[in-house]
């Protein structure tokens, strides 16, 4: 289900259909098939990890479970003993019913690991990636309106340059400056984590509080992801800046400002949706780098630490709801289309 | 018999230390934030040139002034809950935090489940047991029991509690939370599974007072009387069934800490959580500590919880490289060691992978590393000093025998004569003696004249120190006209490549327990198929291994032992390389009264036990140290406190102004026309 995929809907010309019923029908379609592919990704999670080279048992208990008795209570009491078809039944019965299992290396429900975790990433890259959005698309459309211009050079060398630069290392800078301080600048926020211990994050001051720890990762994913929308607005606009439609515009006596806001950028806008419709799905994945480098508690992390055990529940359930949040964002995304332009559903 | 977890394993401190992640070379950042402040005001300043011209414009002054209006409004907003926090100076009621960097998370809060060492951390802060370890030579001493004696047999053990420790609950602590732990032990289960080694033979659990404790065994035990099992409150878990207790996470819930008996009590945390904090227990029967809080951040990478350190937003970093050692030390009011930890590590052989089924070969290791005298020749084919000061930054110790130093009870010393030295000759020399004799080509032969070959190195790929030992043995190798390749495998694949017998030689470590049963027993015909990784297998050193674990007298014990290891040593499965070292840096100006178990040379945190909790002082409490004996002294110097405060309202303020920058170009530009442009 990529967004590619509307355009090759079946054309049928033969039945006469009323507006409504063909929405009905297109809606129900992009739906089957978003199911088709979550039931998809279920059964290749399952294997795809399994087919990974590593024994949970073996990994956790070295130095621990010292006799293969203990290992096999291991094995017994976490269902890997039993054959892999058995274990992909409770699986899927399991996943069915809502439960998504063990968590093999912190013993307790994959399902509250992954509620604990998501949310720091829902905070950390949703908020990167709408001011990344906002900043990307304004940037964009200045550079672009000003083409050649001194701040369309210096932003598209500047994202560009943000872009290529490794996300962990923007990190450890900021980190060394405005965390720990340097010369005549004092140390302003927190080294990593996502909040003051002791602080009831529910509270104001909770909430002032992670929003201080969050300060510096956001920044530095920020700065990763502006190239991404800034070039794509840059360019998108750059198409429709020689139409006509905008000397008329201008003829009419519009202010520049309003010939560029409300007639070349709405025009220009449309991939920069589909950029973010796809991006909103890459959100619950996490950032890996910016979560390791100030040690906060995403999904990104989880899953990544739980290649190495291999912890199965734990990759199976990221995998899912990361899965889960792209053909949703990308069905969204479908249905949307079809309501801004009909000739998607022919 | 593991109390804690193994250092080397995937998931062990390994990992952390040699996660050589790039250093940021300070003049670079120095030009950086120079040139971004530069460039923050040169902007501000233009804006301000420019705001007198935009004024002129239509509804200009207006939108001005409302934006301000707003702008000035969130900047109050925002700083009024910091003020509203404690002030900088306001010392006197703050209570004495310990902050504590770790480098991995907890893995479970139930002591039944848990595996890494910093599990073992929390529950030994929770929960007391009946004997601890001493600091001098982590032997048993007395904790929850005050003492024990021993039938002549040594069938029965009888242990007498304390009467004066209460739950944090505060029900009365007695025999029957013993019997209770216990029972749930040998039930088996997963408490069995992380605990059981130490009740090896125990067929009942009497409690005949609320005083006394007494165990009854079939079998003599020698790691008797330790028992470091931590004590559960019955009244608490006896509504765990044993299904849940596979899952059961024993957190704070609703804001009430987790009942235990230890000297602190957990108030916050998860499992993988990145904060855990702990309060002081007030009613602790050893005195009540001197700090009010603990609290362990998990940091994900070693340079941001460095720098945390050099800024004070935490006081202590557990498991940093030996750069980072290097790096800290000479920092006024930071103390940087590597503390030896003992484990080691080691360049094993395929010593004879068969099929523990049928007894049948398996695997295709070169017949050369087959050979016990071709093994023990390249004993003296190391560089053991060069391969400390290179691959491992000159922290740790060379390496000889599978009993670090540390345990210097059990541990054998090679003699003199035979002692692991770097010297090419004399290997040459036990190589020709044994057969392997320099052939046409320049290369060694196999005694019956067929080449040798490339012996295969395997290192891990998670691990620089293994890739640069493995080098280094290539490199001597070839100095022996013996031919080698290296190649490095991720952990996992390199187990199986183990277990399957497909190997030559490759590198990895353990971690030694203060009882050498389970290291001991890595190396038995047993643990073929299992957790032998060497494929060693012979009836003495097992006979031997039998006889060890049921000797009463603990100097016939050592000589056991001893005896073990100098059959591995001639044998030569493994070469022992190094005793492994944990790097630890800690805020001096700020804490006193911290010691290192073993004392001397050994380890501040993460020690068997939680002294340093208990007895940690303040600084400006640090001539009331208990003891002289190795306890730090520190300089005196207290820290910033107000850091965080002052960090907050100044940080806000940054965030504001250069939104408040930000805002004050996009209203510039929105108001400019073509002709501004061009």
């Amino acid at each position: 289900m990529t967004i590619g995929a509307v355009t090759e809907a079946p054309v049928s010309v033969d039945q006469p259909r009323t507006r409504r019923r063909s929405y009905g029908r297109y809606a129900l379609g992009k739906s089957v098939g978003a199911l088709g592919s979550l039931g998809f990704v279920l059964v290749v999670n399952f294997f795809l990890f399994r087919i990974l080279p590593g024994d949970p048992g073996r990994n956790l208990g070295r130095g621990r479970m010292d006799s293969a008795e203990d290992l096999a209570a291991f094995n017994e009491a976490y269902g890997l003993d039993q054959a892999l078809p058995q274990q992909f039944l409770t699986f899927v019965r399991g996943t069915l019913s809502g439960d998504l299992g063990t968590s093999l290396r912190y013993r307790v429900p994959v399902s509250d690991l992954l509620v604990d975790r998501m949310w720091p990433t829902l905070l950390l890259v949703g908020t990167a990636t709408l001011l990344a959005t906002l900043i990307g698309v304004w940037i964009g459309v200045i550079g672009a309106w000003n083409r050649g211009g001194r701040f369309d050079r210096f932003s598209t060398g500047g994202s560009l340059t943000l872009y290529s630069m490794p996300e962990w290392w923007l990190g450890l800078l900021l980190i060394a400056t405005l965390a720990v301080g340097i010369g005549p600048i004092p140390g302003l926020f927190p080294t990593g984590g996502l909040s003051s211990p002791g602080v009831d994050a529910t509270s104001l001051m909770g909430t002032f509080d992670v929003a201080w720890h969050l300060a510096l990762p956001v920044t530095t994913l920020t700065l990763a992801y502006v190239a991404d929308y800034s070039l794509i607005m840059r360019s998108s606009l750059l198409d429709e800046i020689g139409e006509d439609y905008l000397t008329t515009a201008r003829a009419k006596g519009l202010r520049d400002v309003q010939v560029r806001n409300r007639h070349a950028v709405r025009n220009a806008l449309l991939p920069t949706t589909t950029l973010v419709a796809l991006n909103i799905g890459f959100v619950v994945t996490g950032a890996i780098t910016v979560e390791t480098v100030f040690s906060i508690p995403g999904l990104g992390l989880l899953s990544t630490e739980a290649l190495e055990v291999p912890d199965y529940p734990v990759l199976q359930g990221a995998f899912l709801v990361a899965s889960a949040a792209v053909i949703v964002a990308n069905l969204a995304a479908n249905l949307v289309y079809g309501v801004l332009d009909p000739r998607v559903r022919a | 018999m593991s109390n804690r977890s193994v250092v080397p394993g995937p998931l062990g401190g390994e990992m952390g230390r040699d996660l050589g992640g790039p250093r940021v070379v300070e003049p670079v950042k120095r030009v950086r934030a120079r040139d971004a402040v530069l460039g923050v005001l040169e902007g501000f300043r233009a804006g301000q040139r420019r705001r007198g011209r935009r004024l002129i414009g239509r509804h200009g002054g207006q939108g001005i002034a409302v934006r301000l209006f707003a702008v000035f409004g969130v900047v109050l907003a925002s700083l009024a809950p910091g003020l509203t926090l404690s002030p900088a100076g306001a010392a006197e009621s703050d209570p004495v935090r310990f902050t504590v960097a770790y480098l991995n998370e907890v893995d479970s809060f139930n002591p039944f489940l848990g595996i890494e060492a910093e599990s073992f951390e929390m529950w030994a802060l929770m929960y007391d047991s009946l004997t601890g370890y001493t600091m001098a030579d982590m032997a048993p001493e007395p904790s929850l029991a005050t003492g024990w004696e021993t039938s002549e047999d040594g069938l029965t053990w009888t242990y007498t509690l304390r009467d004066d420790v209460t739950w944090s609950d505060g029900e009365q602590f007695t025999s029957e939370d013993v019997s209770y732990t216990y029972g749930r032990i040998l039930d088996g289960g997963p408490e069995r599974t992380t605990w059981g080694s130490y009740l090896k033979g125990v067929t009942d659990v009497a409690t005949p007072d609320d005083t006394t404790v007494v165990l009854t065994f079939d079998k003599v035990s020698s790691s008797m009387p330790l028992l470091p099992i931590p004590i559960i409150p019955e009244h608490v878990w006896s509504s765990i069934s044993e299904d849940e207790v596979k899952s059961f996470g024993n957190e704070p819930t609703d804001g009430q800490p987790v009942v235990g008996s230890g000297a602190f009590r957990l108030v916050e945390g998860t499992a993988g959580g990145s904060t855990y904090r702990f309060e002081v227990n007030p009613d602790y029967w050893e005195g009540v500590p001197h700090i009010d809080e603990i609290v362990f951040r998990v940091y994900k990478s070693e340079d941001p919880a460095i720098q945390a350190l050099i800024k004070g937003e935490v006081d202590f970093v557990e498991g940093i490289s030996a750069l980072q050692v290097k790096a800290l030390q000479g920092r006024d009011g930071i103390e940087a060691t590597n503390g030896d930890s003992p484990g080691f590590d080691e360049i094993s052989f395929n010593a004879g992978s068969i099929d523990t089924k049928t007894g049948e070969p398996i695997g295709d290791p070169n017949p050369a590393v087959l050979d016990p005298a071709f093994r023990y020749a390249l004993n003296f084919a190391l560089d053991r000093d060069q391969i400390i000061d290179v691959a491992y930054q000159g922290a740790g110790q060379t390496g000889s025998t599978i009993i670090p130093p540390a345990y210097a009870g059990y541990r054998w010393e090679p003699p003199a004569e035979d002692a692991p030295t770097f010297d090419l000759e004399k290997a040459a020399q036990l190589l020709d003696e044994a057969g392997y004799t320099v052939g046409d080509d320049g290369f060694r032969t196999l005694p019956n004249g067929d080449p040798i070959g490339a012996l295969r190195l395997y290192a891990r790929t998670d691990s620089q120190t293994s890739l640069d030992v493995m080098e280094f043995f290539q490199e001597w190798l070839a100095q022996l006209d013996i031919d080698s390749e290296v190649r490095a495998f991720e952990s996992n694949n390199l187990t199986k490549i183990i277990l399957d017998g497909n190997f030559d030689a490759f590198e990895w470590g353990w971690y030694v327990e203060p009882d050498p049963t389970s290291m001991l027993s890595y190396m038995t015909c047993d643990q073929l198929g299992g957790w032998s990784d060497s494929w060693y297998c012979n009836e003495d050193y097992d006979a031997l291994f039998d006889q060890q674990q049921s000797e009463v007298d603990l100097a016939a014990r050592e000589a056991q032992v001893q005896q073990m290891q100098e059959m591995l040593y001639y044998d030569a499965p493994y070469l022992v390389t190094a005793y492994s070292s944990v790097g630890e840096a800690w805020r001096s100006d700020r804490f006193a009264c911290l010691q290192q178990q073993p004392d001397p040379g050994g380890v501040y945190l993460i020690q068997y036990g939680v002294h340093n909790y208990v007895n940690m002082r303040p600084v400006a409490e640090a001539d009331e140290c208990a003891g002289d004996s190795g306890l730090t002294q520190a300089a005196s110097e207290s820290g910033d406190d107000g850091g965080i405060t002052t960090g907050f309202l100044v940080g806000g303020g940054v965030v504001l102004l250069v939104l408040l920058g930000a805002g004050g170009v996009v209203a510039m530009r929105r108001r400019g026309t073509v002709g501004n442009r061009e």
